[in-house]
């Protein structure tokens, strides 16, 4: 296993959560929320960019996480922790019976279907009235004690996630995620069941986005159909592309970036959508390696390579 | 039959099919143990669709196929690449945005367990192949007689008991091509690999193979030593196109 540069992640980590423990302005609060879930969001999305594919399911992942959790909640009463681990657990389950028919298509198809799928999904919840239909569930409160560190609670769950995938990703495992993206047959005649694999991958994604879900439900207290649509696939599609995605430090750079800019122009009464879609178009044209690409120095495909 | 003397591989009848054309007819071919063997043809003869049968990626139309002893007709590349049968492809066989060294561990993961194990086998395959010195470089930027190197050692490192190499020796220099084959030559020494060699260059395959198998129109033409198939007419006439009436 590579260097996993632990000492930088445990200070950079601990100074985001005591910068979380500050903060006392309700709004701030919110924006905080809304940039550890749109992070943990993104680095799922870009998790499943390493072996190569688009996951606009991701969108359905974090629908189901939110929506577990909010069944765990309201109706079953369980407990904060075990709430946040069933939507991350019951996203991975569905993922690994979803990626099990799905992972042999590649590409435009398997961006498709996946595409598809979040929207069946979103229909499913707004049929369902256990799940309150189109208005959604309401309710979904953390324990009271826990009301006022919301934002450091949940920068915390999501600080341990995206290490996780990141420890995931310098493993061996990762290589192998890299080189299905590459080459994939060459993987598969050295005995690699890449199947399985995709697997793998896809399902660490979807709990992780399945989380992102039931933090989201957390910190809004209330969730609907519309709050998972294609559209928060697309949003991290951005965050990826305009952070980076050769480094997973990127998404986490591109949510803060593009959070904050876009709350703002929200108060601006401008129109959010155009303003991620001209965020995407921008970053492809202009940083294909992304901020963080940039701040590497690393602005062409092959221009700078640190030789 | 002696244990030591069973073939690694054979195929009976062997056949495929593409739509009215006949890529592979009927083939019998057999690959003994330490033995470097050569499948020459030209082009549309064949080779790499015979490449893609025995490896598990096509699926015989008629035919059987027997791995190791086993048959394996009809299983899947992943089943036959975990016997000990591991291949490379013709273009690229190696991951361009990876380092050397992360190329080689590829061939490691399925078979060796543990980090430090897999790293000695990655330095040994790399000091083999000689390309130690480019263990940290990405192997997208080496020269092409390197890269081929790279695709030899991801399949090497998983230590196959036969080893199928798709013209590892196009594009490179006479220096880099007598370096692959004293490689393939050490594979096979060293390691008790038999080597299936399909390769368009005539001079390194005469040099290296110690038996060589001609197809033409997809059928087997001649199988023999070097010597035998430089002396055999019909392998004449299908590389020279001469016309013969029959």
């Amino acid at each position: 296993m590579d260097d996993l540069k632990l000492p930088y992640w445990a200070a950079g980590i601990a100074l985001v959560l005591a910068a979380t423990l500050m903060v006392r302005d309700a709004y701030i609060a919110s924006v905080i929320n809304l940039i550890a879930i749109a992070a943990l969001t993104a680095v799922s999305l870009r998790f499943v960019m390493l072996m190569g594919e688009l996951n606009f399911a991701t969108a359905a992942f974090v629908g189901i996480g939110a929506y577990t959790t909010g069944a765990a909640v309201t109706i079953l009463e369980w407990p904060f922790l075990v709430a946040i681990l069933a939507g991350g657990l019951m996203a991975g389950l569905v993922s690994i019976a979803f990626g099990y028919v799905t992972l042999r298509t590649k590409g435009p198809y398997f961006l498709l279907i996946g595409f598809a799928f979040t929207e069946a999904v979103r229909i499913l919840y707004s049929k369902s009235t256990v799940l309150g239909g189109t208005s959604g569930m309401i309710g979904i409160f953390p324990p009271v004690a826990l009301d006022a560190w919301m934002p450091t609670v949940i920068v915390g769950i999501s600080c341990i996630v995206i290490l996780a995938l990141y420890v995931l990703e310098r493993s061996d495992f990762g290589k192998i995620l890299t080189a299905i993206r590459d080459n994939e047959n060459v993987a598969r005649t050295v005995g690699l069941n890449i199947l399985l694999v995709k697997i793998a991958c896809f399902a660490a994604a979807s709990m992780a986005a399945g989380v992102a879900g039931s933090l989201h439900a957390y910190a809004n207290n209330v969730i609907s159909p519309g709050d998972f649509s294609f559209l928060v696939a697309a949003f991290a599609l951005a965050y990826v592309k305009v952070g980076g995605e050769d480094n997973i430090v990127g998404p986490l750079v591109g949510s803060v970036l593009l959070v904050i800019l876009g709350s703002y122009a929200l108060g601006l009464g401008g129109d959010e959508h155009i303003f991620y879609g001209a965020a995407i178009t921008l970053a492809v044209l202009l940083l294909p390696h992304g901020i963080t690409g940039l701040l590497s120095g690393r602005r062409g495909r092959s221009a700078a390579k640190g030789h | 039959m002696d244990q030591s003397q069973q073939p690694l591989l054979a195929t009976r009848g062997l056949t495929r099919r593409f739509g009215g054309l006949v890529a592979v007819s009927n083939l019998d071919l057999e690959i003994r143990p330490k033995e470097i063997l050569g499948l020459i043809g030209p082009n549309g003869a064949g080779k790499s669709t015979t490449f893609n049968l025995i490896s598990g990626f096509y699926k015989p139309s008629a035919g059987e196929l027997f791995v190791f002893g086993e048959n394996c007709t009809g299983k899947s590349a992943l089943a036959i690449s975990r016997l000990g049968l591991v291949r490379t492809f013709q273009h690229g066989s190696f991951m361009r945005s990876m380092s050397v060294a992360d190329n080689i561990l590829l061939g490691t993961i399925h078979g060796v367990k543990g980090a430090s194990a897999r790293r000695k086998r990655v330095a040994e395959t790399a000091a083999m192949l000689g390309l130690t010195p480019f263990l940290a470089d990405e192997a997208g930027n080496l020269p092409h007689g390197l890269q081929r190197l790279v695709s030899i050692g991801i399949a090497f490192a998983a230590r196959p008991r036969l080893l199928c190499l798709d013209e590892p020796l196009t594009g490179l220099n006479q220096t880099e091509v007598a370096n692959t084959l004293g490689v393939l030559q050490r594979i096979r020494d060293e390691f008790g690999c038999s080597v299936l060699l399909v390769e368009h260059n005539m001079k390194a395959v005469m040099r290296v193979c110690d038996r060589i198998v001609v197809l033409h129109h997809g059928q087997h033409l001649a199988t023999g030593t070097p010597s035998e198939i430089r002396a055999d007419k019909r392998v004449i006439e299908a590389y020279l196109g001469q016309r013969h009436d029959h």
